[in-house]
């Protein structure tokens, strides 16, 4: 392990490397720290959330419970073990997929709006989950995650049926999705508005991105989930770095471009398929992760990605503890704070690019 | 603006007049099939009848006189103001993606009347005054943002911001929502456009408002038509940009918010129409705003006869049908329109 620079003016770089040279890693320092800072803040936030509601629980006894020993009062302990811990911790994963998907379409795109809930995809793994819900229930669980993959994949395809490749970094490509959301949405209304009253009104909670009635079950789901795709990202995101590059040094560079992309593509609809089909559509939260993640440790896709999945995660946390808080007794789901949220920042990156639009 | 939109108004296949009477014919055709098709289908006779010479006591003429005839009348009035106002909006920020719902300006409206039926403020008579408001401020808050920058009020920044500011105000009723269940299931109907069980009050209050919008808008019709050569041209032919947006502005506002206070947000027919109605007849306002008006009466009497029947006997909110039927229509505009 040393601790290097490369180049003039270069930023610091931590060099791991195993026996051998077989496997090294350069990291950058200033991003290490980031990335720590940010795992401290998402824990304060994940702790604040479990100590806070109707029943405030003291914060030794939280901690008591997350590091895995009980609480001084039993019935304390039962409250943060099975109902807000496993909410906040699928607020968190939720955050997390999301933000890492909209990292990639960002990166796969080279459009800074786009999101998965912009070009369409959130929308279209919602319609197939309503459907699954709504005029299909007797399907078994398994059902409604499959259906978030095929409906969101058959939107990725739709858009770029629509797109081809090279029409996807511009604002065309966003409003197109829009458009597509626009239609999607509209079948959504369609399926809630005429639903039996029964099935609808667990179906509009969930759509509103409400983590509210989130147990193990989800958090186990949405962290199985977030352990196949961000691995996969990770190994794509060299090939994406290299596009940084332009097309063509890529290529001389050998690496494969191509695939990179395809495969972070792939990644980048499932796992927004994968929060949808755990708790609803969240507005925005994958637009403005990655733009803070970017502020904080830089373009590159490999630490970029880490940072997004930190910062969404704290982002739909507390979004999800506001949301409950705020107006105790009555919640506010999740995605309606995000979109509270991420609206205005969606202004201030259209205000960036007042010149360039 | 794209070649197509501004070749010479002699080439197309219609002309004015021709295309005013196919729209004027359509309008009749579907107006009567409005009244005579839904639960129970009526005969042409019954139709004239009940129109010409009602007899209460026949329970087919009370029909259409009592039920369907109003609805028909907030479906011509509701849609020719909305597509009235899609036609100003896309004329004067000369923005072929500019319409009364992608601008936010429907759904400012319907926020304001959420607030106030949240907050537990205003009665029928007020309705029209808080969404006028509602639209007033959503429309002068979407085109300051999407005007900022070089370039001025650029289609693609205007038409995000409209979207962004629709997101942020589905947000904030969907939290207005939650935080009062009651009025949910009146509201819920209501905020996804319908025309069904439409208070006649409430109408009758929104039409003096909505005549008030028309009228302007034909008055101001020749003028954004000068607008559409450019500003110099424009300007050179006496016309004052500044008080023509203005102008703009209130009609807009006044046919918007009057229309959702009557049916709630109803998407698509701002977009579309003005689209239909140019294809025949170029780019003159004078024929633009009266054509839109009848075609998007039209339109959404249309969108209205699918909504009741296709899924009888329930009835769909005609605001989905519009949206199943304008979105693809959107992403094909962005295709074509939007370089």
């Amino acid at each position: 392990m040393a601790v290097v620079r490369h180049g003039a003016g270069a930023a610091r770089m931590l060099r791991l490397r195993s026996p051998g040279e077989r496997l090294a890693l350069l990291l950058p320092v200033r991003a290490l720290l980031v990335l720590a800072l940010l795992g401290v803040v998402l824990l304060t936030v994940i702790a604040v959330s479990a100590a806070n509601g109707s029943y405030p629980v003291p914060l030794a006894d939280v901690f008591a419970v997350l590091s895995g020993g009980s609480a001084s009062d039993p019935q304390l302990g039962l409250i943060v073990r099975e109902f807000r811990l496993p909410r906040t911790l699928a607020a968190a994963l939720a955050g997390t997929l999301l933000a890492v998907s909209g990292a990639c379409l960002q990166a796969v795109t080279r459009n800074p709006l786009a999101d998965p809930s912009l070009v369409g995809v959130s929308q279209g793994a919602a319609v197939a989950v309503l459907l699954v819900l709504i005029v299909l229930p007797g399907l078994p669980g398994g059902a409604v995650p499959a259906a978030a993959v095929l409906g969101a994949f058959a939107v990725a395809a739709i858009m770029y049926a629509l797109m081809g490749r090279d029409g996807a970094g511009t604002i065309r490509f966003i409003l197109t999705g829009i458009g597509v959301g626009a239609f999607l949405s509209g079948v959504s209304s369609l399926l809630l508005t005429y639903g039996k009253l029964e099935w609808v009104m667990p179906a509009l909670v969930w759509l509103a991105g409400s983590v509210h009635a989130a147990g193990w079950g989800e958090v186990a789901m949405l962290a199985a989930w977030t352990a196949v795709v961000l691995p996969v990202m990770l190994a794509a995101s060299r090939g994406l770095n290299a596009l940084l590059l332009g097309g063509d040094v890529a290529a001389g560079l050998g690496l494969p471009v191509r695939r990179a992309l395809v495969i972070t593509v792939a990644a980048a609809v499932a796992a927004g398929a994968g929060a949808v089909a755990a708790v609803g559509t969240l507005g925005f939260a994958g637009l403005v992760a990655p733009h803070v993640a970017r502020l904080l440790v830089g373009e590159r896709q490999g630490t970029l990605l880490v940072a997004s999945a930190l910062v969404g995660a704290v982002l739909v946390a507390a979004a999800d503890t506001v949301g409950r808080l705020a107006f105790a007794p009555v919640q506010i789901p999740a995605g309606i704070i995000t979109a509270l949220i991420g609206v205005p920042y969606f202004l201030l990156l259209l205000w960036q690019r007042r010149h360039t639009l | 603006m794209t070649a197509a939109a501004v070749a010479p108004a002699s080439r197309k296949p219609l002309g004015r007049l021709g295309g005013s009477a196919l729209a004027l014919l359509v309008l009749a055709v579907i107006a009567l099939a409005h009244l005579g098709l839904g639960a129970r289908e009526l005969s042409p006779g019954t139709l004239i009848d009940a129109l010409v010479a009602y007899d209460p006591a026949q329970f087919e003429q009370f029909i259409v006189r009592e039920l369907r005839l109003p609805r028909l009348l907030i479906a011509l009035t509701v849609g020719a103001a909305l597509a009235v106002a899609g036609a100003l909006m896309q004329g004067v920020t000369l923005n072929p993606l500019a319409a009364p719902d992608i601008l936010g300006v429907n759904l400012g409206a319907a926020t304001a009347v959420v607030l106030a039926t949240f907050l537990g403020v205003g009665g029928p008579g007020t309705l029209p005054w808080l969404a006028f408001g509602g639209a007033l401020v959503t429309s002068v808050v979407v085109y300051l943002i999407g005007s900022i920058g070089r370039g001025g009020a650029m289609p693609l920044k205007l038409t995000l911001a409209g979207v962004a500011v629709s997101a942020f105000l589905g947000s904030l009723i969907s939290a207005a929502h939650l935080l009062n269940q009651d009025g949910f299931d009146r509201l819920r109907v209501w905020l996804a456009g319908t025309l069904t069980g439409r208070d006649m009050e409430v109408f009758a209050t929104a039409l003096p408002y909505l005549a008030l919008g028309l009228a302007v808008a034909l008055l101001i019709a020749r003028q954004i038509t000068a607008l559409g050569l450019g500003a110099d041209v424009a300007r050179g032919l006496g016309v004052r940009a500044g008080r023509l947006r203005l102008l703009a502005l209130a009609s807009v506002v006044l046919l918007c918010g009057a229309a959702v206070t009557v049916t709630g947000p109803i998407g698509f027919i701002g977009l579309v129409v003005p689209h239909m109605v140019r294809a025949f007849v170029g780019l003159d306002y004078r024929w633009v705003v009266p054509l839109s008006a009848v075609t998007g009466a039209a339109v959404l009497t249309a969108a209205d006869i699918v909504a009741r029947t296709v899924l009888a006997p329930q009835e769909l909110a005609t605001g989905i049908v519009t949206a199943l039927v304008g979105a693809p229509v959107f992403v094909a505009l962005v295709r074509r329109q939007v370089h």
